[in-house]
């Protein structure tokens, strides 16, 4: 709470506009040329010989087996030259340019956002592929140390929204790859670089999130499955579709009962449980569901002021903490507020 | 105190506006020269303001942020009515859901 912002903290620093959440999230072949030259380009910018093949690959799962078959001899990593070296020093570039308030100001209104997104997305594929691909211990250990190899193409979108890389500067060539493909792995004879996923599927705060298949899918099968951001397996998907009241409440695992609950729908399951409103004002109504050997299920259901194009208007349910009264003391808990304060004077 | 969907704006006294805030430059505006409140990830859908002012982004990711509208301004979004505001300072609440042993943001 002592940051000390001030007038000299204005962000000037140039960084390339391009939409780096929409690199961040794009899907499908992007243009392959583009990737290789990109790949080259930052070898070269490293002081390196450009790599003597670029081999391609359908996911970072298709080519951590690659890398792990035996079936190419790519030489050493050289990740630390052409991504952290040049990493490090536009950071400290720019961190001598606006000091250390002025970078952490400029972060906070460039990448900071979009790097706890795509950081969720990260872990997830690394936990994926070593899920997928590991055997015994020594197998696992040898696919962590591969996967740090990696320069997360696309998924580095947060930081290099921080700098320029326009044609010229430093990070061009990580930058140029990042725009057309997913991770890749710099070796000193040969880089191995994989596609963008087929699909990916996001929650509006952008968190994995899909009900009926994959949340996350690579053209080679490798997939990854979540609800609103929690890892799920498929088959806990697949069994979603023929939920009841009942196994709903035979679920002991309290995280999948929520995302049992929210796939179900409330609403749906109050009225199929005959439950009564704990209580109902102007703000909305508040409801409660009783659960064996669990804190109680409470929300409110609240109701956007504006109509829909159809005229309904859309109701949303929040959960809030089980020891809420009233609906105005849960919708002003959900801003943050007490009851007594939370009065809208307009509301849309 | 004004709700738009998942925002809320609250007013904030003359007095109680931190004096960093009053220095601060403030956060970049969106590709449409607007203050962005809150984005929606993959709709865009975004709560928004066009006019002069300024929003200042405190600790933490979502917030809370304070917003600053030297001559009042307009809150939009694609799928909520707008909302004027009168001049002055305000502090931008997101809402957020209760989950057990942690809380989460909500997104509309």
């Amino acid at each position: 709470m002592t940051r000390n912002l001030s007038a000299t903290t204005e962000t000037s620093i140039e960084t390339t506009p391009r939409d780096w959440r929409a690199v961040a999230a794009a899907t499908g072949s992007g243009d392959r040329t583009a990737a290789e030259a990109g790949v080259r380009l930052a070898y070269t910018r490293a002081g390196l010989a450009e790599p003597e093949r670029i081999v391609w690959a359908a996911s970072p799962l298709a080519a951590v087996e690659l890398l792990t078959s035996g079936s190419i001899a790519p030489g050493a990593p050289v990740r630390e030259a052409v991504r952290n070296g040049p990493w490090a020093a536009e950071r400290a570039r720019l961190h001598t340019a606006l000091g250390t308030n002025g970078y952490s100001a400029h972060w906070r209104a460039t990448g900071a956002d979009l790097w706890d997104l795509t950081n969720s997305v990260v872990e997830r594929i690394r936990a994926g592929v070593i899920d997928a691909a590991a055997g015994d211990r020594k197998r696992e250990r040898q696919i962590r140390v591969l996967l740090l190899d990696a320069v997360l193409g696309q998924h580095e979108a947060a930081w290099l929204s921080a700098y320029d890389t326009a044609p010229g500067h430093p990070l061009d060539g990580v930058a140029a790859v990042a725009a057309q493909a997913g991770w890749w792995w710099p070796y000193a004879k040969v880089a191995v670089i994989t596609e963008r996923p087929l699909e990916l599927h996001r929650d509006e705060a952008g968190r994995l999130d899909r009900g009926d298949g994959p949340a996350l899918a690579y053209a080679d099968g490798f997939v990854l499955h979540a609800w609103r951001g929690m890892p799920v397996t498929a088959e806990f998907l697949d069994s979603l579709r023929s939920l009841t009241p009942q196994r709903i409440r035979e679920e002991e695992n309290a995280e999948l009962r929520r995302v049992m609950l929210e796939y179900y729908g409330y609403d749906r399951y109050l009225t199929e449980s005959d439950a009564r409103p704990l209580h109902r004002d102007e703000t909305g109504i508040l409801w409660r569901i009783a659960l064996d050997g669990d804190e109680d299920v409470v929300m409110v259901e609240v109701v956007n002021s504006t109509p829909e194009p159809d005229g309904a208007y859309r109701t949303y349910w929040l959960r809030v903490p089980p020891t809420t009264r009233t609906a105005r003391e849960g919708v002003a808990w959900t801003f943050g507020l007490g009851a007594d304060i939370y009065e809208p004077l307009q509301q849309t | 105190m004004y709700r738009q969907g998942d925002v809320l704006i609250v007013a904030l006294a003359e007095h109680a506006v931190p004096e960093h805030a009053r220095a601060a430059m403030g956060e970049k505006r969106d590709g449409r020269g607007r203050l962005v409140l809150a984005l929606g990830e993959v709709t865009g859908h975004a709560h928004a303001i066009a006019g002069p002012g300024r929003l200042i982004r405190e600790a933490g990711a979502f917030g809370p942020m304070l917003l600053h509208l030297p001559e009042g301004g307009r809150v939009v979004h694609e799928e909520h009515a707008a909302i004027g505001l009168p001049k002055g300072w305000y502090r931008v609440v997101r809402q957020r859901e209760y989950v057990p042993g942690s809380v989460r943001v909500v997104a509309d």
